[in-house]
C-alpha cells in the first residue's frame, strides 16, 4: 500500500524505477525456498538411481547429476529473468508466443528433429536435447491466459471453442510425436484457465464429454501404439505381469512400498539404485524418493508440492489482474496435474505416461519449463500491488 | 481457504473494494471496448484493480483448490497405504528378487587305505567361463582360445557369441592352462575355483573306487555307494543381484561355508593292491588272457586287503588296464573245480564219506545224457584227499551224488552262494544259483564240479575264507570306517560270522588242501617257508545268451589261504581265458603265490614256529609240514627293502 501510494506521487519514471525495485521485495521467498528444496531433492535422487548404472558402465557416475545440476543453474537463472520482465509485457505478445510455439513443435516434427525410443520430440543441440513440447507448456498457459483476460468472466461458447481451438494445434502437434503424456498436461491447462476464466459448468461438462470420446475413440480405433495401450492400461490390472508396463508398475510399487515407514536409507535403495525400475531417474525418480526415505521422506516431499501449489494459487488469488491470476491458474492446473499423475502413476493409481515430476526428474527442457514457469508465478506476485 | 483479507489493512480495502466494486468493476477488464488489452502496460496503479477475485473467480479458484486438497489427499491416502500398510508384502517380494542364492559344492571327502594314505582326494581347478555380452571378439579371442584349452575354434566362437550371460569354455583345467588363459585377459572371459576329483595313484584301485562326474557327484564304485557319506553339506552364497543377474560387489548377504564331506577309510592297504594289480597284470601279459582278478583278505576279519581288477589293453602287448567296474563283485563265472571243495566238504560234514577213505573212480562216469570225463588219466583206487589234490570229476560226481541235490544245494548257500555279500556294493551279483526243483539230470554232477552255477570272485573268496576261519562265514567288508568333519573316526561294525562247518571237518578238508599245492594241480601256489592251503579251478565258459560252452575258453581260477597252520590271508586269483595255459594250476595259481608271498613279508605274518603249536588238528596236517619249513629262507625272504627289514621279530621263534 505504501509503495503504491509513493510511485501515485512520483512521476512515471521514477515509479517505474521504484515499481521494479520494491517489486522484489515481493518476491515470495516460500516458492522459491520449496522450488529449491525440490531441485537438491531431485539432484541427490538423480544421483543415486544412476551412479550404480554409470559406473558399471565404467563412465562417471556424476554424468547425469553434473548435467542436471547445470540445466538447474540454468533454470535459475531464466526463474530469474522471467520474474524480471514485467509479465504484462506477454499480453500482447501473446499471438507471438504462440506463433514461435507451434513453429517449435512443427519443426521438430520436421528432418530437424531426432527420433528418441519412438519419439520425434527433439531437437538436438551440442549434446542436449531440447523437448519444444516442454516450454510450450508455459507458452500456452501464457497464450490462454493472455485470451482468457481479453474476456472476462464471460465466456461463451465461441469464446470457449477458440480457447479449446488455441490449444488444439499443440495438443495435435504433440499427439502426432506422439506423446500422449504431454498432450494430457496441455488439455488439463487448458481445463484449469477456462474454469477461472469464467467457463461454465456446460462448458466444461461438454469440453470433458469431448475428451473422452477422442480417448475410447483412440482406444477402440487401434490408433496407438501396442506399448502405449499396454501404459495407459496396465494400471487397471497390475497382477498381469506378462506386459511389459505391468512389470514396470510391480517394480515401481515395489520401489516405494519397499522403503516402508523410514526409508531405506540414502543409496541404499536396491530397487532404484539396481534399475530394477525404469526410467528411473526421470519419470520414475519418485520411486528412488520412495525406497530410500520411505513414507517419512516422500510424504514430507509431498508436503513441499503441497506448499508450492498453495504459494501458486495464493498468488492467482491475490493476482492484481485477470491475465496474471490465470497465469498462475495454469501454472497450477500444469504443477498439480504432473505431481499427481507421475506420483500416482509410480503407485497404481493413474496410468503410466511419460510425464516428468516438476524439479526432480532428471531433464533440461522440463527444468528449464518449470523454472520459467514458477519465473512468471513470482512475477505475477511480486507485481500484485503496481 | 484463506482469504486475502489476513494480509492487513491494504488487502483488508481491496477486499472491501473488490466485494463493493461488482458492477462497475466490469468495463474496465472484460468490456466489450476490450479494455484488458491495454490494461498491462501505462496503466496508472491507482484505479480499482481489475483482480481477478471477482466474487466468480474467487469461487472458481477455490473449485480449483478443492482439486488440489483432493489430489494431495489422495497422493497421500495411497503412499500411506503403500508404504505403511502393504510395506512387508513389498519389502519381501523386493528381497525375493533382489537376493540370489548359489549352491557352493563342498569339498567331497577324501578315499585312505587301511593306513590312511590318499587313494582319492579333492583338489580345486578352475573351471573357464565366459560372458559372450562381454566378449567384444568372438572371433579373435576363440582363435586365441582354441589351442591352449585344446578345443575347436569354430565351437569356442559359437559358444562366444552365444546371447547369454553364462558360457562354460572349459570346465577343471589344469593350472598351466588357466595361467595361459588368465595371461591372455581377455574380455568377457572369466575362471572360478570348482573341485576336481584327483587320485594321486593314478588308476590303482580304480574299479573300487569308481569314479566322480563334472559335478561332483559319484558316478560308480564306492564314491556311489557312499555318495551321501562323502559329498558333504553344500554352503550357500546369498548375494545381491540386480535386475541383470549381476552381482553386486560387496553385496554378499550371507555366506555359509560348505561343510566338507567325511572321508572314508578302506580297509584297502595300498601297497598289496599295488602289488596285486601288478602282479595279476604280469600274468595277464604273460598268459594272453582277456583280464582277471585278484582278491586279498584278511582271514579272521572278511577285511579285503587288495581287489584288482584288470583287463588286457586293447593293443596288443600293452599294459593291463583297469576293469570298467569291480568285476570281483559285479560279475559272475562258472567256479568250475574250486566249487569241489564245497562237495567235497559236505560230504564230510555229513558224514557221508570219510577223510581216509578210498574210492573207486572210473576214468569216467555216465549221468543221463552226459558222460562225464576225467581232464587226466588218474589212478583208479582213490582217497578223499587224492581226489581233491587231483581234481578228480569223476570222484567228485560221485561224492556230489551221495550228498544228493538238496544237501549241495543247501551247502552252496550256506557258503554264501546266490546271496549278496552284505559289502552293498553297487552291482553288486547275488551270483546265479538254479531252484534245485528246477534241476535237469545232469545239475547234480555238473554242479558238483562247479559249472552250471555261477558265482562272484568275491562269493568264491568269501567260501574258501569260511574254511580259513575254521568253518566260519564271515561277511566280506571293505570300508573300515568313516572319519567326519571333526577328525572323529567312526568304525564300521565288525562283519556278521556264522557256523557253515564244523571245526574238525574245517580241520580235516584243509589238510587235503595243503596236499593239492603240496603235490596235486595247485603246486605253483608253494610259497617258500609256509604251508599253502588251496584249490585249483579251471571252468568253460558258457556261450554268453546262447547254451553250451564255448569251445576252448575257460575260467583259470586259485583259491587259498596261508599259513595253513593258522590261516592269516585269504586269496583268490582268478584269469579270463589265459591263452598259454588254460588251467588254474598252472596261470592262476602263480598270481596267488606272488601276491601271498608279498602280503605275508608285507603284513609280517610268520610261519607258525613250531609244527606242534599249530592250529590244525589233524595229525596228517602236522607231519605234512613239519620238516619242510626252516627258518633259514623264510628269514631271507624278509629281510625285503622295507623300512622295518633291520627288524626280524615276525620270524623269530
Amino acid at each position: 500500500m505504501a509503495g503504491a501510494t509513493m510511485t501515485r506521487q512520483f512521476g512515471p519514471g521514477l515509479a517505474a524505477r521504484r515499481r521494479a525495485a520494491t517489486a522484489w521485495r515481493h518476491v515470495d521467498i516460500a516458492l522459491v525456498v520449496s522450488v529449491l528444496t525440490c531441485v537438491s531433492l531431485g539432484l541427490v535422487m538423480i544421483y543415486s538411481s544412476t551412479r550404480t548404472r554409470l559406473a558399471e558402465q565404467g563412465t562417471d557416475p556424476a554424468f547425469y547429476l553434473k548435467r542436471q545440476a547445470a540445466f538447474v543453474v540454468v533454470g535459475v537463472v531464466v526463474m530469474a529473468v522471467t520474474a524480471l520482465v514485467d509479465y504484462r509485457v506477454l499480453q500482447n505478445r501473446a499471438p507471438l508466443v504462440y506463433g514461435a510455439m507451434v513453429l517449435a513443435l512443427l519443426a521438430v516434427l520436421s528432418p530437424l528433429g531426432v527420433e528418441r525410443k519412438g519419439q520425434q520430440a527433439s531437437f538436438e543441440l551440442a549434446g542436449f536435447q531440447l523437448q519444444p513440447s516442454e516450454l510450450a507448456k508455459v507458452g500456452l498457459i501464457v497464450v490462454l491466459a493472455a485470451y482468457g483476460s481479453l474476456h472476462g468472466a464471460d465466456l461463451n461458447w465461441e469464446r470457449v471453442g477458440v480457447a479449446v481451438g488455441l490449444a488444439a494445434v499443440p495438443v495435435a502437434l504433440i499427439y502426432l510425436q506422439p506423446d500422449l503424456g504431454t498432450s494430457l498436461v496441455f488439455l488439463v491447462i487448458l481445463l484449469g484457465i477456462l474454469l477461472v476464466a469464467g467457463a461454465k459448468g456446460r462448458h466444461l461438462l461438454a469440453l470433458l464429454a469431448l475428451g473422452v470420446v477422442p480417448v475410447v475413440a483412440v482406444v477402440q480405433l487401434n490408433v496407438l501404439q501396442d506399448y502405449q495401450l499396454d501404459r495407459l492400461t496396465s494400471f487397471l490390472d497390475p497382477q498381469n505381469d506378462t506386459r511389459r508396463a505391468a512389470y514396470n508398475l510391480n517394480q515401481s510399487k515395489t520401489a516405494i512400498g519397499s522403503g516402508g515407514v523410514l526409508g531405506k536409507g540414502l543409496f541404499a535403495g536396491t530397487q532404484t539404485n539396481l534399475s530394477y525400475v525404469p526410467e528411473q531417474h526421470t519419470d520414475f525418480i519418485f520411486t528412488a524418493v520412495g525406497e530410500q526415505l520411505g513414507l517419512v521422506g516422500s510424504g514430507l516431499l509431498l508436503a513441499v508440492y503441497g506448499l508450492l501449489a498453495w504459494r501458486v494459487w495464493r498468488a492467482a488469488a491475490l493476482a492484481r489482474d485477470l491475465f496474471g491470476s490465470l497465469i498462475c491458474v495454469g501454472v497450477l492446473s500444469m504443477f498439480v496435474f504432473q505431481v499427481f499423475e507421475n506420483v500416482g502413476m509410480t503407485m497404481g493409481i493413474m496410468p503410466i505416461t511419460g510425464i516428468p515430476l516438476p524439479f526432480l526428474s532428471y531433464g533440461g527442457s522440463s527444468t528449464l519449463a518449470a523454472f520459467a514457469a514458477v519465473g512468471l508465478v513470482l512475477n505475477v506476485r511480486m507485481r500484485r500491488f503496481a | 481457504m484463506t482469504p486475502p483479507g489476513s494480509r492487513g489493512p491494504a488487502a483488508a480495502t481491496h477486499r472491501r473494494a473488490v466485494g463493493r466494486a461488482g458492477p462497475p468493476r466490469r468495463p474496465p477488464s472484460g468490456g466489450p471496448t476490450d479494455a484488458g488489452r491495454a490494461s498491462p502496460r501505462r496503466r496508472p496503479p491507482s484505479p480499482p484493480n481489475p483482480r481477478a477475485t471477482s466474487r466468480h473467480a474467487r469461487l472458481r479458484l477455490a473449485c480449483l483448490l478443492v482439486v488440489l486438497i483432493l489430489a494431495f489427499s489422495a497422493l497421500g491416502v495411497k503412499l500411506a497405504l503403500v508404504q505403511a500398510v502393504g510395506s512387508d508384502r513389498y519389502t519381501a517380494f523386493a528381497e525375493s528378487q533382489l537376493v540370489h542364492t548359489i549352491d557352493r559344492p563342498a569339498n567331497r571327502g577324501s578315499i585312505f587305505d587301511r593306513n590312511e594314505r590318499e587313494l582319492a582326494l579333492t583338489v580345486q581347478q578352475k573351471t573357464i567361463w565366459a560372458n559372450p555380452r562381454l566378449v567384444t571378439d568372438p572371433a579373435g579371442q576363440a582363435d586365441a582360445l582354441a589351442p591352449i584349452l585344446g578345443l575347436d575354434a569354430a565351437l569356442l566362437r559359437d559358444r562366444l557369441s552365444r546371447d547369454a550371460g553364462f558360457v562354460y569354455l572349459a570346465r577343471k583345467v589344469s593350472d598351466p592352462v588357466a595361467a595361459q588363459v588368465k595371461a591372455l585377459r581377455q574380455a568377457g572371459v572369466f575362471s572360478y575355483d570348482e573341485p576336481k576329483r584327483f587320485n594321486p595313484s593314478g588308476s590303482l584301485a580304480a574299479p573300487i573306487l569308481g569314479d566322480v562326474g563334472l559335478d561332483n557327484n559319484g558316478l560308480g564304485g564306492l564314491e556311489q555307494q557312499f555318495e551321501s557319506v562323502l559329498v558333504g553339506k553344500p554352503g550357500q552364497l546369498v548375494v545381491e543381484r540386480d535386475r541383470k543377474g549381476n552381482k553386486i560387489t560387496g553385496g554378499v548377504r550371507k555366506d555359509v561355508p560348505s561343510e566338507r564331506g567325511d572321508d572314508l577309510v578302506l580297509t584297502i592297504d595300498r601297497s598289496l593292491q599295488f602289488e596285486a594289480e601288478r602282479a595279476l597284470g604280469a600274468q595277464i601279459v604273460a598268459t594272453g588272457a582277456k583280464g582277471g582278478m585278484t582278491l586279498i583278505m584278511e582271514t579272521a576279519t572278511g577285511e579285503i586287503l587288495a581287489a584288482a581288477n584288470l583287463v588286457a589293453s586293447p593293443q596288443a602287448g600293452g599294459p593291463p588296464q583297469p576293469a570298467p567296474s569291480n568285476t570281483a563283485v559285479t560279475d559272475v563265472f562258472e567256479p568250475g573245480s574250486t566249487n569241489k571243495l564245497i562237495t567235497i566238504t559236505a560230504a564230510l560234514e555229513e558224514k557221508l564219506i570219510q577223510p581216509t577213505e578210498v574210492m573207486a573212480v572210473p576214468g569216467q562216469i555216465q549221468v543221463a545224457d552226459h558222460l562225464f570225463k576225467e581232464h587226466d588219466p588218474l589212478p583208479a583206487q582213490q582217497s578223499i584227499t587224492d581226489i581233491m589234490a587231483n581234481s578228480s570229476n569223476v570222484g567228485t560226481i560221485k561224492i556230489g551224488q551221495k550228498l544228493g541235490k538238496d544237501k549241495l544245494d543247501h551247502y552252496l548257500r550256506a557258503f554264501g552262494f546266490g546271496a549278496k555279500t552284505g559289502l552293498d556294493f553297487p552291482g553288486e551279483s547275488r551270483g546265479i544259483m538254479l531252484d534245485p526243483a528246477k534241476w535237469s539230470g545232469t545239475s547234480l554232477p555238473t554242479i558238483s564240479i562247479g559249472q552250471g552255477v555261477s558265482v562272484t570272485g568275491l562269493q568264491m573268496l568269501a567260501a574258501y575264507n569260511t574254511m580259513a576261519n575254521g568253518g566260519q562265514y564271515v561277511a566280506p567288508k571293505l570300508v573300515h570306517a568313516t572319519v567326519d568333519s571333526a577328525g572323529q573316526k567312526h568304525l564300521t561294525p565288525p562283519s556278521v560270522r556264522r557256523r557253515v562247518i564244523s571245526p574238525e571237518t574245517t580241520a580235516a578238508v584243509n589238510t587235503m588242501l595243503t596236499e593239492v599245492v603240496k603235490q596235486g594241480t595247485g603246486k605253483a601256489a608253494t610259497i617258500d617257508g609256509y604251508t599253502v592251503a588251496g584249490k585249483t579251478g579251471t571252468a568253460r565258459k558258457p556261450i554268453e545268451g546262447g547254451r553250451g560252452y564255448e569251445a576252448g575258453a575257460y575260467f583259470a581260477s586259485f583259491a587259498g589261504f596261508v599259513p595253513a597252520e593258522k590261516p592269516a590271508i585269504t586269496i583268490i586269483a582268478v584269469l579270463d581265458e589265459p591263452g598259454t595255459s588254460i588251467y588254474g594250476g598252472t596261470s592262476a595259481a602263480p598270481v596267488f603265490a606272488e601276491v601271498a608271498r608279498y602280503a605275508l613279508r608285507h603284513l609280517r605274518i610268520p610261519p607258525p614256529p613250531q609244527p606242534s603249536v599249530g592250529v590244525m588238528a589233524g595229525g596228517a596236517g602236522g607231519t605234512q609240514w613239519a620238516g619242510g619249513t626252516p627258518p633259514g629262507p623264510r628269514a631271507a625272504t624278509v629281510t625285503a627293502p622295507s623300512p622295518t627289514a633291520g627288524r626280524p621279530p615276525s620270524t623269530t621263534p
